[in-house]
C-alpha cells in the first residue's frame, strides 16, 4: 500500500495495558484493542476540545450578560 | 469527613459577626462552636476571580482571571467575559474526585456553563437565564424545575424601583436554600458549596438606607432591610442545618466585604486632563450626556494609557508591538508606568483631602500573570471610590454611579467560620482567601493535596 492512501498508523502501549484491555473488551461490542482504544481516545478528545471551546456564550446571550454585568456595576 | 460550605457573597465581618449576630440565632449558635474571623480576600477583592481562588488555591494571576471582563487578544475594545470553562486550574471538587469523592456546588461563580464533576452542579449568576442548560447533569435541571419552577440566578438591583428588587432577591433566595435542601438530602457528596449572591445585591442596593455615614444617608422604610434579609439568611440556614449529620464540618464563607461608597471616581476623564489619553471627538464630552469609552475616537498615535472602571480599575498601556496602534517602546515601559502610578497616587479627593489609593502592578503581586493581565490595578482610595469608566460628567468625582444607583463598595476582608463535629468551644481567628483550599482538602482526607497549596 502507497504511504499516501494509508488510513491507520501504529501507536505503542505497555503491553500490560494491552492485556488489561483485551480482558475488558472480551464479550462486549469492540472487535479488537484497537477498536476500543481509538474509541476512547476520541471521547477524550471530544470532551477536551468542549472544554477548550472559547465561545459559550451566543451573541445573543453575551449581550445579555454584558449588560446585565454593567448593570450590576462590574463593567463600568 | 464530609464539609458543607455556606458562601454568602460579600458579608463582611462588621457586620455578621458583630452588628447583626444578635439577631441571628442560627448562625451565632454555630459560631460559638466555630473558629471564625476575617478572612483577607484576593487583589482585586472581587467575586470573579475571589470565589474560584478560594477553591483553588491558586491566585488570580495563576488563574488568568482579573475580574469579569478581559481584553481579547490586547485590543483596545474587544473583550471576553468569564466563565467556567476559562477556569483551568483543579479545585476542591476536582482534587476529591480523583479518589471518587463526589461533590454538589450550587451558584459558585463562575460555573456557567456547566462542568463535568463528580457531582451535582447547577450554575451561577452568569447563566444568562432559565432557559439555558444550567445543570449538570443536565437532568438535574428538570428536577429543579419541579421543585420551584423557573430558578432565578440574579436580579438586577441598580434601578429605582427597590420594593420590585427586594421582592425579587427574597424569591431567589427562598428558591436557592430550597435548592440546596434538595440536594443535600436527595444527591450523594462529601463536599458541598453553594453561594447566595443576595446579600451582595441586597448591600449593593440598600446600604445608603442602613449605614449614617454614606454621604446619602436617607433613614426611612426601607433602613431595615439590610438587617432583614440577614435575618432571612439567617432562619434558611437554620432550616438547612437541621439536615446534616453530626459527622458534617460547616464552614460559613465570603469573597470580599462591603462598605459605604464614598463616590465614582471618572478615570478616563483624568486621563484626557492628564494628557494620557487624546481623543478626537472632545466636543460629545460636552453634550451633557453620560458617554461609554467605546463612542470615543481615540488618537492612539498619541495616547499612553487608558482604563476601565469598576469596584477597581484596570489601566492599560499602549504598548508598541502589542497594541495595534502602540506607542510605548520596551525600554521606556518601565518609566511611563511609574509616572502613570505615582500620578494617581498622587490623586486627591474632592476637597483636597488626602486619598489611601493603592496600585499594583499583575507581576508584582502574583507568581505568574496568565491571560490578559492589566498593566495597573487600582483601589482608588481603599476601594472606597469605585471607578468609572464612562466620560462626559461635569466633574471627575460622581456622588452617585455613573450606571444606576449602587450605595456600596468592596472590602478587603469577607468572612471565615469553621464548626468541626467534635468542636464545642469558639476561637477568634484571621486567615487569608489562599488558606481555604488547603484547609478544605485536609478536612477531606487530602493532606498532601493541601500541602501543595498551602503559602507562607
Amino acid at each position: 500500500m502507497e504511504e499516501k492512501e494509508r488510513k491507520y498508523t501504529t501507536v505503542s502501549i505497555p503491553v500490560q495495558l494491552y492485556e488489561k484491555i483485551k480482558n475488558r473488551i472480551e464479550g462486549t461490542g469492540f472487535t479488537s484493542v484497537s477498536d476500543y482504544v481509538t474509541y476512547v481516545l476520541r471521547e477524550v478528545l471530544a470532551s477536551l476540545e468542549e472544554e477548550e471551546k472559547e465561545e459559550v456564550f451566543s451573541e445573543e446571550e453575551e449581550e445579555k450578560v454584558k449588560e446585565r454585568l454593567r448593570a450590576l456595576g462590574y463593567l463600568d | 469527613m464530609r464539609v458543607f460550605v455556606i458562601g454568602l457573597d460579600s458579608a463582611p465581618p462588621e457586620l455578621l459577626f458583630k452588628e447583626f449576630i444578635d439577631d441571628l440565632p442560627n448562625i451565632r449558635k454555630l459560631l460559638n462552636r466555630s473558629a471564625y474571623g476575617p478572612m483577607k480576600s484576593c487583589i482585586p477583592a472581587i467575586t470573579i476571580p475571589a470565589w474560584m481562588v478560594m477553591a483553588t488555591g491558586k491566585t488570580p494571576g495563576e488563574l488568568g482571571l482579573y475580574g469579569f471582563r478581559h481584553r481579547k487578544n490586547n485590543s483596545y475594545r474587544d473583550i471576553w467575559i468569564a466563565h467556567s470553562l476559562k477556569v483551568k486550574e483543579k479545585a476542591i471538587w476536582d482534587y476529591i474526585a480523583e479518589k471518587g469523592k463526589k461533590s454538589i456546588l450550587v451558584g459558585v461563580p463562575p460555573s456557567y456553563p456547566p462542568k463535568k464533576i463528580n457531582g451535582n452542579l447547577v450554575s451561577c449568576f452568569i447563566t444568562p437565564d432559565s432557559s439555558v442548560n444550567y445543570t449538570y447533569p443536565s437532568e438535574l435541571k428538570s428536577e429543579i424545575e419541579g421543585l420551584v419552577g423557573d430558578y432565578i440566578f440574579d436580579v438586577i438591583f441598580r434601578k429605582e424601583d427597590r420594593d420590585r428588587v427586594l421582592e425579587e432577591i427574597w424569591e431567589m433566595t427562598e428558591k436557592r436554600f430550597e435548592v440546596v435542601r434538595y440536594l443535600l438530602q436527595e444527591k450523594q457528596w462529601d463536599y458541598f458549596e453553594f453561594v447566595e449572591i443576595g446579600l451582595d445585591r441586597i448591600h449593593h442596593a440598600f446600604w445608603k438606607y442602613f449605614d449614617e455615614d454614606h454621604h446619602l444617608y436617607e433613614k426611612g422604610k426601607y433602613s431595615n432591610v439590610i438587617r432583614d434579609y440577614y435575618k432571612l439568611l439567617d432562619k434558611e440556614i437554620g432550616k438547612t442545618l437541621e439536615y446534616l449529620d453530626d459527622d458534617v464540618a460547616i464552614s460559613i464563607v465570603s469573597d470580599h466585604g462591603v462598605k459605604r461608597m464614598k463616590g465614582a471616581f471618572a478615570i478616563n476623564q483624568w486621563l484626557i486632563e492628564e494628557g494620557y489619553m487624546k481623543i478626537r471627538n472632545k466636543e460629545l464630552l460636552e453634550s451633557g450626556r453620560v458617554v461609554r469609552f467605546e463612542e470615543l475616537d481615540v488618537d492612539w498615535g498619541n495616547t499612553l494609557a487608558w482604563a476601565w472602571g469598576g469596584y477597581y480599575s484596570r489601566i492599560f498601556l499602549n504598548v508598541k508591538g502589542r497594541e495595534e496602534n502602540g506607542i510605548i517602546s520596551k525600554s521606556s515601559y518601565d518609566s511611563v508606568r511609574e509616572e502613570i502610578r505615582d500620578a494617581v497616587k498622587s490623586i486627591r479627593g474632592e476637597n483636597g483631602e488626602k486619598w489611601d489609593t493603592k496600585v499594583f502592578y499583575p507581576e508584582e503581586i502574583y507568581p505568574v500573570t496568565n491571560g490578559d493581565k492589566p498593566d495597573l490595578m487600582v483601589y482608588f482610595d481603599d476601594l472606597y471610590w469605585r471607578a468609572a469608566g464612562t466620560l462626559g460628567h461635569p466633574s471627575n468625582y460622581l456622588k452617585e454611579n455613573d450606571t444606576g444607583p449602587d450605595d456600596a463598595v468592596h472590602s478587603e476582608y469577607g468572612v471565615f467560620s469553621l464548626a468541626l463535629p467534635e468542636t464545642t468551644k469558639s476561637k477568634l481567628i484571621e486567615i487569608s482567601i489562599y488558606d481555604f483550599a488547603p484547609w478544605m482538602l485536609e478536612l477531606l482526607g487530602f493532606e498532601k493535596e493541601a500541602n501543595l497549596l498551602r503559602r507562607d
